[in-house]
């Protein structure tokens, strides 16, 4: 670096700089044994998004599992995955934008069909009537069900299916289609991006902020808007900020903030947001996404963290290498994951139930070993479910993609390119 | 980042191993450390009842699950082994129980007034007051009264669910055992009155704790003591009617008793008077005592607990003592710095000041470089551009990577590279001065960027005779990252505020490595640069002032360093740092007894070294331990306004030291997170530098550079390497 010393801070550094810590090129004296400069960064997948997107899809299944409140603050998945969403929404906004907004919905809507197939089939099977549900009801009800072709609205669904003690739990649809509104979430965001973007590119510190503000507006009760649109609104504005630190990312604004800067005023957001939940506890507690100013501030200052110190990894490092195919595995299955995980981890239910048969089952003693680990075999369990449907669906994605269909795309054999 | 080797050194195999197998040794003491002083904590914290203490009281419930004969029935009520019957006092007869002790002040009053009347009583005790007051469990069973259980931390037990019951019961027993050798087979529960008051909800859990072997017993005249109505309400509202016998409850703690002490003296020879006995409960009854003798595991598991609580609460209360005078040091120091670092920038700004006449003299500069390959060229250019007359003598210590041969290829004048088999840097620089041609001499590092007018501001106070050296002002280049920026703070303030005020105090510890002048006479009395220790800078410095020179401080001359960019690097250097302060403290301690100005160095400077480098950053995690106590159990409200208030005053030290130095303020945005991670960092290390001394460090205090004990436990911290002590912002 030995012509490293021509940048500094103009006020408090002579004319020669000072030293600088991260040489743009790196001129590397000959007779060093210094490592090679790195090659100029090839256009692929980055490692490190992805694993971070791995991370947020097993948080979200534990957290579904569990339901331990605290892994929202531990890992605030929603905002992680809108953010790693939101910056290939701005690589890909290079290209023409209805295009690019049709090949993103193409991409969505196909996996949601035939989840939507399945999920409505078995609430028709249970004798749910849409137009006859007390909490949606009517017309309106039937014209909701649209939302599970096109969520422009999170899909309608019966609180109570069934009855107590069926094979599944009488809020199995709740369980099934509540996150369903992540879609409906992304499909808004999806539509918003160009807008979003020419705005990030004029007035990007305000644009990113304005989510922060609206969400302190409209997610504290200060205004309310009612019904599903309320709902949307609320999320746009939660995770708004996410998606624009995305868009941050990849236009490269996030590295122009200091370090210093950037982690600094993200642990000042964040800890306004473990204050404000301290003070508007949810009836989980701690669970941020009942909060969602918190959540907001949260996820923002978190997300900030983790796109700031962004390695750029071309291949995982070190330990982490041996995860390389699972990672794949769930970053070009993302949705299907994501789509079925809830139904599947219901579905755990009445396999275990089938264990209280068996006939070593018969003391008390092994059917209460059983029941206090009832939870840590659902979770054993829901991987293998995961899979199947992987198997079972997975290719969906492929062929909304416009790719030729693979049974398991783990990047074993050099498959595919990366999903949307 | 491009990687800089240069910093590890050249770093062998072998050593890679044999670092990767000590590695965690540095981690576990410190952190055995903390998990006991956290254990502690809690367990005091459990003990008085802020942790999993349950205030709830369960409203009345209603009456029809108990039987009537319990209702109606006397206040001692055995469901043991299926039976559900009660028992009545015989007449004249009252058992006196007192519930929720033993309390230090107020349960000796009880047993004295007792004792004076040769009356005994049931002292129904808590787990929690037991095992804090165990003696005084000793002495209420030793004067004949019985004990009874009253639960660990008093809770409604209708409540708890039945492991929580068996826990409390077990837990009680055990305070027992341990504090005085026995266990009791009576028990009350807590917030119980009379026998007609059993309903729904307690009624289960007196059946339960009667399948557990327990008689519980409640009572028929309640003192109400508790509400301080007065002595002659307390009596009349204990005494029974008629002669009838009767189980009487007052109160031997929970907050002032006075008029509970007083109301027995009077009610005790009165009711006496009256034919009344006052007895323990198995003696009104006529029973086999209540009391049995524990032995075995059992009364050693009880000693166990009980000496622990005793330990923790000690050790607590030494603590709590240990952080008020650390943080009273630390204000002070904060202050007597405001005030001091002020008076000096006012003196050395003042106008027309001057240290003497002007020094133009040319000065010998010293570069001692050890594979400074990649920064070398820079450090001699930006010499070059010097205002002040020098000449340069880079001393390649063994370079493995051409250091010497850039130097040479540059071809200046006045720069000459004097080349040794690597032996350190301590004699890289006694080649160079003796190689160098000038009476001052200026020392720096390989990686440091001089200003132009630097070496002349530096050698400025040379105009004073009776100044020595000179230390000059270094600054973080790197400050754009998180450690970057913590750094910067902390170099600001090691410089702007430290620096002023030992300066002032005429007692400065160190000269930076990085930049730092010296009066060749001076040097060459005290013998030149010693390999003693692991921070020569700090051992010179203070041989120079035992020596009676004066040490002063330069804030124009600027010197731009790049400090360690990964908390394994800051690490190494700061465990140099910190081992090798603490070594020159102790080769320098003779100055404590000396006559003349080593004397007055070794009692002031000395001190003060000791006290706020090696001593006070030992405790400082203290602040930190109680603040996240407080934070998840305590007042949290009242901790996080107290730290924040630390925070505050750091604040404007910090900023007035920026301000000294002219420096933007942004950085002290990261201040906040500084305090919270930097400061634990500085603590494992200086830790880790202690166990070094205290572990056998010591026996091979002369020679620990080269046999390498010390970079051991340390991690990389070759044992050739020249920079061993560079720049030090602090002390």
């Amino acid at each position: 670096m030995t012509h490293g010393y021509t940048t500094g801070s103009p006020e408090s550094t002579p004319s020669y700089g000072i030293p600088q810590q991260r040489p743009l090129q790196p001129q590397t004296v000959p007779s060093s044994s210094q490592a090679p400069a790195p090659a100029p960064k090839k256009p692929g997948r980055d490692r490190y998004l992805d694993l971070l997107r791995s991370i947020a899809l097993v948080r979200v299944v534990v957290y579904h599992l569990f339901g331990w409140a605290w892994l929202s603050v531990l890992f605030p998945s929603m905002g992680v995955m809108f953010a790693l969403a939101g910056s290939l929404m701005a690589r890909s906004l290079n290209r023409p934008t209805m295009s690019v907004i049709r090949g993103r919905v193409r991409r969505l809507l196909p996996p949601l069909w035939a989840f939507s197939a399945v999920v409505l089939a078995m609430m028709f099977a249970q004798g749910w009537n849409p137009a006859k549900d007390p909490d949606n009801g009517g017309t309106w009800g039937i014209v909701e069900l649209f939302d599970y072709i096109v969520p422009i609205g999170a899909p309608p669904y019966p609180w109570h299916l069934g009855h107590a003690g069926g094979l599944l739990d009488a809020d199995w649809a709740d369980q099934a289609a509540g996150p369903l509104w992540y879609l409906r979430a992304y499909l808004w965001f999806v539509v918003a991006s160009p807008l979003l973007l020419w705005a990030f590119r004029r007035v990007p510190w305000a644009t990113l902020l304005a989510p922060l503000g609206l969400t302190a507006i409209v997610g504290t009760g200060l205004v309310t808007i009612p019904g599903e649109t309320g709902n949307a609104v609320t999320d746009f504005t939660v995770y708004g900020g996410c998606w624009v630190l995305g868009f941050a990312h990849h236009e490269g604004v996030l590295k122009r903030v200091p370090r210093y800067v950037a982690v600094s005023c993200s642990v000042f957001v964040m800890a306004f947001g473990l204050w404000w939940a301290s003070g508007h506890l949810g009836p989980d507690g701690w669970d941020l996404n009942d909060i969602p100013l918190a959540q907001a501030t949260w996820s923002f200052g978190f997300v900030v963290i983790l796109l700031q110190y962004s390695p750029s990894w071309q291949e995982l490092p070190g330990r982490l290498a041996k995860w390389d195919k699972l990672v794949t595995l769930a970053n070009n299955r993302a949705v299907t994951i994501y789509l079925w995980h809830n139904l599947l981890i219901m579905a755990t239910v009445p396999i275990i139930d089938q264990a209280y048969n068996l006939p070593f089952m018969e003391s008390d003693r092994a059917a209460s070993t059983l029941d206090s680990t009832y939870m840590l075999w659902m979770f054993v369990l829901v991987w293998p479910l995961i899979a199947l449907a992987i198997l079972a669906f997975g290719w969906i994605e492929d062929i909304a993609a416009k790719r030729s269909p693979r049974l398991w795309p783990n990047g074993a054999k050099r498959g595919g390119r990366r999903k949307g | 980042m491009a990687s800089r080797t240069r910093r590890h050194g050249p770093a062998t195999p072998a050593r890679g191993g044999s670092q990767r197998r000590r590695l965690p040794m540095r981690l576990l003491l410190p952190m055995l450390l903390l998990v006991a002083l956290v254990a502690m904590l809690m367990l005091r914290g459990y003990v008085h009842s802020e942790i999993l203490a349950d205030h709830r009281v369960q409203p009345e419930a209603a009456t029809d699950k108990v039987p009537e004969k319990i209702l109606d029935g006397g206040p001692v009520i055995d469901t043991r082994s299926g039976r559900t019957t009660s028992l009545k006092v015989p007449d004249h007869h009252i058992v006196l129980t007192f519930d929720d002790g033993p309390d230090p002040t107020w349960t000796p009053k009880v047993l004295d007034v007792l004792k004076k009347h040769h009356a005994h009583a049931v002292f129904f005790v808590t787990g929690t007051m037991t095992s804090q007051h165990p003696d005084l469990v000793k002495r209420i069973v030793d004067e004949g009264n019985e004990v009874g259980l009253h639960t660990f931390d008093h809770p409604d037990l209708s409540y708890q669910s039945k492991s929580r019951i068996d826990w409390e019961l077990s837990q009680n027993q055990l305070a027992l055992a341990g504090a005085a050798g026995i266990r009791s087979s009576i028990f009350r529960p807590p917030y119980s009155s009379f026998a007609d008051a059993m309903d729904n909800k307690s009624w289960p859990v007196t059946q339960y704790i009667g399948t557990k072997g327990y008689l519980t017993v409640v009572n028929n005249t309640d003192s109400e003591d508790w509400q301080k109505p007065g002595v002659d309400k307390i009596i009349k509202n204990a005494t029974p009617h008629g002669g009838k016998g009767a189980v009487v409850l007052m109160h031997d703690s929970g907050g002032d008793r006075h008029q509970t002490v007083q109301a027995l003296d009077k009610f005790l020879p009165e009711m006496q008077r009256k034919g009344y006995q006052f007895d323990n409960l198995t003696e009104a009854l006529d029973a086999p005592s209540a009391l049995t003798k524990v032995t075995g595991v059992n009364l050693w598991k009880g000693k166990a607990w009980i000496f622990l609580v005793q330990a923790s609460d000690d050790i607590t209360g030494a603590m709590v003592v240990a952080l008020a005078v650390v943080g009273s040091t630390v204000i002070g120091r904060f202050v007597l710095m405001l005030l001091l670092s002020g008076i000096h920038a006012r003196r050395v700004r003042r106008k027309g000041f001057r240290w003497g006449p002007p020094v133009t003299e040319p000065v010998s500069v010293l570069v001692p470089a050890y594979n400074e390959a990649k920064c070398i060229e820079n450090t001699v250019r930006s010499l070059m551009a010097s205002e002040h007359p020098i000449e340069v003598l880079v001393i390649d210590d063994g370079s493995s990577d051409g250091t010497a041969r850039i130097v040479e290829a540059m071809g200046l004048p006045n720069v000459r590279v004097v080349r040794q088999l690597n032996a350190g840097k301590p004699a890289a620089l006694n080649r160079g001065l003796a190689n160098a041609r000038h009476d001052i001499i200026v020392m720096m590092d390989g990686d440091t960027v001089f200003e132009p007018a630097t070496v002349r501001e530096l050698v400025q106070p040379f105009g004073d005779p009776k100044v020595g050296a000179v230390a000059g002002n270094a600054k973080v280049g790197n400050r754009d990252s998180l450690i970057g920026a913590w750094q910067h703070i902390e170099y600001v303030m090691g410089f702007n505020l430290d620096r002023r005020m030992y300066d002032i105090m005429r007692c400065m510890p160190t000269i930076p490595g990085a930049v730092g002048a010296f009066r060749r006479s001076a040097l060459e009395r005290v013998g030149g640069m010693s390999d003693d220790t692991l921070a020569e800078d700090t051992d010179i410095t203070m041989a120079m002032h035992r020596d009676g020179w004066r040490v002063v401080y330069a804030e124009k001359a600027r010197a731009w360093t790049e400090a360690p960019e990964t908390v394994q690097q800051l690490w190494s250097q700061r465990y140099r740092w910190s081992y090798g302060t603490m070594q020159a403290i102790w080769k320098h301690r003779r100055a404590i007894v000396e006559k003349g100005p080593s004397g007055r160095f070794g009692r002031v400077g000395l001190p003060m070294v000791a006290l706020f480098m090696v001593v006070a950053p030992l405790l400082a995690p203290l602040i930190d331990i109680f603040l996240l106590y407080g934070v998840v159990f305590g007042p949290t409200q009242k901790t996080i306004v107290a730290w924040l208030g630390v925070l505050a005053v750091q604040a404007v030290c910090a900023a007035y030291a920026f301000r000294l130095d002219r420096e933007r303020m942004t950085h002290l945005i990261s201040l906040p997170l500084q305090q919270i991670l930097y400061r634990q960092l500085m603590y494992v290390v200086l830790l880790q530098s202690w166990i070094t001394a205290l572990t056998g460090g010591r026996l091979r205090w002369q020679k620990l550079r080269r046999t390498g004990v010390v970079e051991a436990p340390g991690g990389p911290v070759p044992s050739h390497r020249t920079r061993s002590s560079d720049r030090r912002p602090v002390a």
